[in-house]
């Protein structure tokens, strides 16, 4: 096949954030390519697949992995594609197919507090990020009301414009945790990519609390609409194109990228510049694989960086029995949180945290447990409906923060294509630790405030993952410690930029989408503004 | 939800019988609409019983068993004879079905796993395990309808914009 595809920009992934900086260019007039390992899937048959799934609780059963394009699964077994180094083991999950992994969050759209990027100078721990947070404002604003977000006032981020929609309406069970914790605590509504009312030609939320999987109605933002919406605007959009290599001349400035198909066919794909958005993991696996004569350690790797410095946000949390009903499962899934920890002197100390509710329906979880405990008759039914009216839970997002030894290598081991499978090397450092044993005070608190009785805390040194994959392609002021510039653009390689949470060079306490999209959009508008052309969109930010 | 009693055009229902014939004076005063239920054959007639007596129903919807039957002979083929003689077991023995488990897992009987699978199959409408494992009902599993005056089955819209801001109950 004489493959001559060629465009100003190609783009690798087409999730949420490759997507929509694919979109900017392609509104400015750019011809753009878009290059997706995983398949095309419609809303439909996501929705299909959860209600036939036979583990409802995994989140990631509707979405079982291309075999020409893997990402990992761990039920009913691991698939063993994110191979583990050690010493803590990093469970993440992610989805290659078009849109990516937003097909299931709970679409928290959170900015960074302030201090989030200046954490090196207030507290000594981390890095300061290379930009501020009145640098990226505009930009959160432009990802916000691209994705339709709700939100309250009260949470820590100061805005220059509204948000786009008014909070999205609140569970009964949520109104009762900010009533009974009012005298400690403020419980407040979540920003979230979810509408309060119609936008955009996509619906209010009508409560279906299946966010995680999936929203069968698009009253959440998803990288499948963003996809939708680059394609619109011009880009081509290629599925099923799983880039192993990236070329490059002998100036260092990439040429093409090279793709497999389903077949193990080889296409090559050449472009002006070049962006790598295909997340926490494939971007920094793509990296690694791209080795020449004169790469011998992969592309943008002079700093030795690429893949160091992985972050998540782990997770630790109580369940317990209020003593009045509350229902979960009435409204979205995640409306509501404790920010009061975000940030603090003690940041010098232990890590930061949110405080999350779940609004999950506890049914299912409740079935299983009753079963397992050999539950049965009548007095099933009876406990199966205690359980699921007074159930609570909360958890805790802890910062992780950046070190080099926590990273993705390449495995020995290789994928179903030939490709050296991306391994994980993850811990959990004391700084977490003790920001999960101050966390606890809080858990016991809330519980009590609730009448909570039987109290079941996540056995201690387990730590659930939340799939905020960050850090790996880590942005800086500093060559020899980053991997690209505040603009996304790699050291190394003129045209060659990176976007995606991968860049983020600390975690802070909020879900990584909303923070990697701001920032991959102004690099966009850095871009174009470099390139001598105007972003096309009235109303969109300018850097 | 529809009683056998009423499947009055199921092509097999000459072969049905009343499941009082299939259960004896103890496990029907588990299951008090045993007299008027019918099953399809004795072995299945054996399955609703105990399945009645696991998951504390008054009635159980006839196609909905007749699947979830199919799934766990499919599975097992030793399924009916096990289920047979966990039912003989509950009779002879009059065993309270809070206390069926730990009866069984002190005895190490082999029909252990049963009253699991059984319940399994009822309430989160899935057969079978691991890879293996099967989804034969996810809207009209136990569990969703044992909630269903207060909770929708997650995808299914639970109301307008904002109904959820009521007291549940």
């Amino acid at each position: 096949m004489a493959d001559t595809l060629s465009a100003d920009f190609v783009v690798v992934g087409s999730g949420i954030i490759g997507s929509l900086a694919a979109r900017k260019l392609a509104l400015a007039g750019a011809s753009v390519i878009i290059l997706e390992a995983g398949p095309r899937v419609t809303r439909a048959e996501l929705v299909a697949r959860f209600r036939n799934s036979t583990r409802r609780s995994d989140w990631m059963s509707p979405y079982p992995p291309a075999p020409w394009a893997p990402h990992p699964v761990y039920q009913p077994e691991s698939n063993n594609y994110l191979m583990q180094a050690g010493p803590y083991p990093y469970a993440a999950e992610y989805i290659r197919q078009v849109g990516g992994t937003t097909w299931h969050w709970a679409a928290h759209a959170w900015r960074n507090v302030p201090n989030d990027f200046r954490i090196k100078s207030l507290y000594d721990v981390g890095v300061d990020w290379p930009m501020t947070y009145a640098d990226l404002e505009p930009f959160y604003q432009e990802a916000e009301e691209i994705m339709g977000v709700s939100g309250a006032d009260n949470t820590g981020s100061p805005r220059t414009k509204p948000f786009p929609m008014e909070p999205v309406a609140e569970p009964h069970a949520m109104r009762r945790l900010r009533e009974r914790l009012a005298p400690d605590y403020e419980v407040v509504t979540n920003t979230t990519a979810r509408n309060s009312r119609s936008y955009d030609g996509r619906p209010a939320c009508c409560g279906n609390n299946s966010c995680q999987p999936i929203c069968p109605i698009d009253a959440q933002y998803h990288g499948g609409l963003s996809a939708d919406a680059a394609q619109a605007a011009g880009a081509k959009l290629i599925a099923n194109a799983n880039v192993y290599k990236l070329e490059h001349d002998e100036k260092g400035n990439i040429t093409a990228a090279l793709y497999y198909d389903p077949d193990k066919v080889s296409h090559r794909v050449t472009g002006k510049t070049f962006i790598v958005a295909a997340n926490g993991i494939e971007s920094p696996r793509l990296l690694l694989l791209s080795t020449s004569g004169k790469f011998p350690n992969g592309l943008a790797n002079s700093s030795d960086m690429v893949g160091r410095n992985l972050m998540d946000h782990p997770s630790t949390s109580l369940t317990f029995d209020a003593d009045e009903e509350v229902w979960l499962g009435r409204g979205p899934q995640s409306p509501s949180s404790i920010n009061f920890m975000r940030d603090g002197p003690f940041r010098s100390e232990h890590s930061p945290y949110r405080l999350d509710f779940t609004n999950i329906s506890r049914v299912d979880g409740a079935t299983r447990s009753l079963i397992a405990a050999g539950v049965y008759g009548s007095e099933l039914v009876k406990r199966l409906r205690y359980s699921a009216a007074h159930e609570m839970n909360v958890k805790n997002v802890l910062e992780v923060l950046p070190d080099p030894e926590r990273r993705i290598t390449l495995s020995s081991e290789k994928d179903a294509m030939g490709i050296p499978k991306p391994e994980a090397h993850y811990s959990i450092d004391d700084y977490t630790r003790k920001g999960h044993e101050r966390s606890q005070q809080d858990f016991r608190r809330i519980a009590e405030l609730m009448g909570g009785t039987n109290l079941r805390f996540s056995k201690e040194g387990e730590f659930a993952n939340n799939q905020h994959i960050c850090g790996t392609l880590s942005m800086g002021d500093n060559p020899k410690a980053s991997v690209c510039d505040q603009w996304g653009r790699t050291y190394d390689h003129e045209n060659l930029f990176l976007a995606g949470t991968a860049v983020l060079p600390t975690s802070s306490t909020c879900n990584s989408t909303e923070n990697g999209l701001a920032v991959a959009l102004r690099s966009a508008a850095h871009i174009l503004e470099q390139q001598g052309a105007s972003t096309g969109v009235t109303g969109e930010a300018k850097s | 939800m529809t009683p056998l009693s009423e499947q009055v055009d199921a092509p097999n229902l000459v072969r049905r019988g009343l499941l009082a014939g299939f259960v004896c004076a103890y496990t029907a005063s588990l299951i008090p609409w045993a007299l008027a239920q019918e099953a399809a054959d004795a072995d299945q007639g054996a399955f609703l019983a105990l399945s009645a007596i696991l998951a504390g129903r008054q009635s159980l919807d006839a196609a909905q068993a007749a699947r979830l039957y199919a799934a766990l002979v499919a599975e097992d083929p030793g399924f009916p004879a096990s289920a047979k003689a966990l039912l003989d077991t509950i009779e002879q023995r009059k065993i309270d079905p809070m206390q069926l488990q730990k009866i069984l897992d002190t005895e190490k009987s082999p029909l252990s796993a049963l009253p699991r699978r059984i319940v399994t199959a009822w309430y989160m409408g899935i057969v079978g395990d691991g890879a293996k494992a099967r989804c034969l009902a996810f809207e009209t599993a136990l569990n969703a309808e044992a909630v269903a005056d207060v909770l929708k089955p997650p995808t299914y819209a639970y109301g307008a914009y904002g109904s959820w801001t009521r007291k549940p109950v």
